[in-house]
């Protein structure tokens, strides 16, 4: 009789004892934050940054989830290892459509690069045919000199491209892009007004 | 009997197990502050949300090392033994961090709004400047420099309106701050030079007066020619009959102060040779009497004083001549019309009419206004 209370008395207290150990999911926790570096590494944050900051929410989430079964008696980390595993996901497939957001960004900068060589191509091409309308030579040479710094944004913005700063360079090349157009508009206005083909 | 200690020993001891774990299983355990935490969580992801990592930095950066703060204290006293733990610290923090967040979104949403507005402003602003510059300045000869700042000033310009559209309003407003910069000195550049250049106004309105006393007073012909607004001017007994388009030296701010400075001379000169076929190369001419007494005597001045090398030559041979209708201020110091313009005054103007080089003929408010 008095070995059975004991046994079960016994039995209580391993319980009580086990339920209250359960581990930290360490290795998890470290996988994830792996994982979510090597989102980092991939820019994630640069050309997802939503995305980017959905998984830090979650793993700041489940790092809260952690410590409040840590001040607990009774500690369960299954839940905790499930949502770990969770934000490995969200990582690691942000991390996957990175790559694709890039391409597309860079594509976008090759073309707007493609277009802008164009325009400024033309633009240097139709500068001599200006007519010296009234305002005359000095038009001529503002014209010349906007078109020189539209060269120097592309040069910057090729620079951005080259570095693999893609967004960056999109950014530049648009507002240069834009100035080239409204040369463009500007030459050929001019040129129409004077009756000149081009 | 000698089984009583024992029995007593085991009674106590289980008595005091059962005691021990009533009290693990019963008693309070300190409450964790995951709730306020989770609170000022969603709080940070709210403001992050809203920018106020761009736009409130400091208030965000605060509230991320409060929410930081109470998970290490938190971890820290997780450390400790159940019933010894303190979360009131961690609690603290959290709070910290959930009134900074707070504040950071309400500040990134109120400086975000007061960004666009100003970048909008701002940008307008250098819309009407630019204007400005194009219609009064378009052809001012400004200095390489002064171009290069104006073209700078525009591609920052359209960098800002990039940025505006893209909602990132803290760099378009800082473009246009540098833009503004930039545009303004060249239109600084340009109202200074023309400000001290029309302080001359008063004596090119007394030239203009006495030019057209002068043609009233002898019944003849008169020409006026005003630089600034490529004008020349043709009087007929005090009256002005015509008007054309007249195309100058390329540097024609200021007056002419020696040979190969490409300045049109400014002064009251008189027609001293007409010059047609092949004794001019363009088409007709009308040789004036510059250098005149002034001009010399100006010369001489500035030579003597230094502001002139002593090598320097006064010049001459400047006319009003043909091949003009270029469009661009194109002559060494001359004043072109069209062949068919020069014609027309060639035929009507004697040797000795009086042809007067004005900078204006209107003052500096009504040109820049």
């Amino acid at each position: 009789m008095k070995n059975k209370v004991f046994m079960g008395f016994a039995t209580i207290m391993m319980v009580v004892i086990l339920a209250g150990c359960g581990k930290v999911p360490q290795a998890q926790i470290d996988a994830t934050n792996a994982a979510i570096e090597a989102a980092k590494a991939a820019e994630v944050n640069v050309y997802l940054p939503d995305e980017f900051a959905k998984v830090q929410d979650a793993m700041n989430a489940v790092l809260a989830d952690v410590e409040t079964q840590k001040s607990k008696l009774f500690k369960k980390f299954g839940d905790a290892k499930l949502k770990l595993d969770e934000v490995t996901n969200m990582a690691n497939q942000a991390a996957a459509a990175v790559a694709a957001k890039k391409e597309e960004v860079k594509k976008e900068a090759q073309t707007l690069l493609t277009d802008i060589k164009t325009v400024i191509e033309e633009n240097t091409k139709l500068v001599p045919r200006l007519p010296r309308g009234k305002e005359g030579a000095q038009v001529i040479e503002q014209i010349k000199a906007d078109l020189s710094g539209v060269e120097s944004a592309v040069a910057e913005a090729q620079g951005l491209f080259d570095k693999g700063a893609f967004l960056d360079a999109v950014n530049k090349v648009k507002s240069a892009k834009a100035k080239a157009d409204g040369l463009n508009s500007e030459i050929k206005e001019a040129l129409t007004k004077a009756r000149i083909r081009f | 009997m000698g089984k009583e200690p024992g029995k007593i020993l085991i009674i106590s001891v289980i008595t005091l197990a059962l005691l021990i774990t009533g009290f693990l299983l019963f008693y309070p355990v300190p409450s964790p502050p995951s709730d306020i935490l989770k609170t000022a969580r969603d709080s940070i992801s709210i403001a992050l949300k809203k920018q106020a990592d761009r736009y409130a930095p400091e208030l965000f950066i605060q509230a991320k090392n409060s929410y930081d703060s109470a998970i290490a204290v938190w971890k820290r006293e997780n450390e400790r033994f159940i019933y010894a733990r303190n979360y009131d610290p961690a609690k603290d923090y959290a709070r910290m961090a959930l009134k900074f967040s707070n504040l950071a979104s309400v500040n990134s949403v109120e400086l975000r709004s007061e960004l666009m507005v100003k970048a909008r402003e701002n940008i307008d602003s250098l819309n009407n400047l630019l204007k400005r510059i194009n219609d009064r300045y378009i052809s001012y000869p400004y200095p390489v420099e002064i171009r290069e700042r104006i073209s700078k000033g525009k591609m920052l310009l359209k960098d800002a309106e990039v940025y505006l559209a893209e909602e990132l309003y803290r760099e378009a407003d800082s473009l246009t701050s540098e833009s503004e910069k930039l545009l303004s000195s060249a239109r600084e550049f340009a109202d200074l030079n023309l400000t001290e250049y029309f302080k001359s106004w008063p004596l090119w309105k007394k030239w203009i007066t006495n030019t057209i006393a002068v043609s009233k007073k002898t019944g003849a012909y008169a020409i006026i020619a005003d630089k600034f607004s490529r004008k020349l001017l043709l009087y007929h007994r005090g009256e002005k009959i015509k008007e054309y388009s007249a195309e100058l030296g390329s540097n024609w701010v200021g007056n002419k102060r020696t040979d190969g400075d490409k300045a049109t001379p400014e002064g009251m000169y008189k027609i001293i040779k007409k010059l047609d076929g092949n004794n001019t190369k363009y088409h007709k001419a009308l040789l004036l009497n510059y250098p005149n007494t002034e001009d010399a005597a100006r010369f001489k001045r500035e030579v003597a004083g230094g502001s002139l090398p002593a090598s320097a030559k006064i010049g001459g041979m400047i006319e009003i001549h043909g091949a003009g209708g270029k469009g661009a201020d194109w002559t060494d110091g001359c004043i072109a019309l069209t062949n068919s313009e020069i014609d027309v005054i060639y035929r009507l103007v004697n040797i000795g009419t009086p042809v007067t080089i004005v900078g204006s003929i209107y003052n500096i408010d009504q040109v820049l206004n």
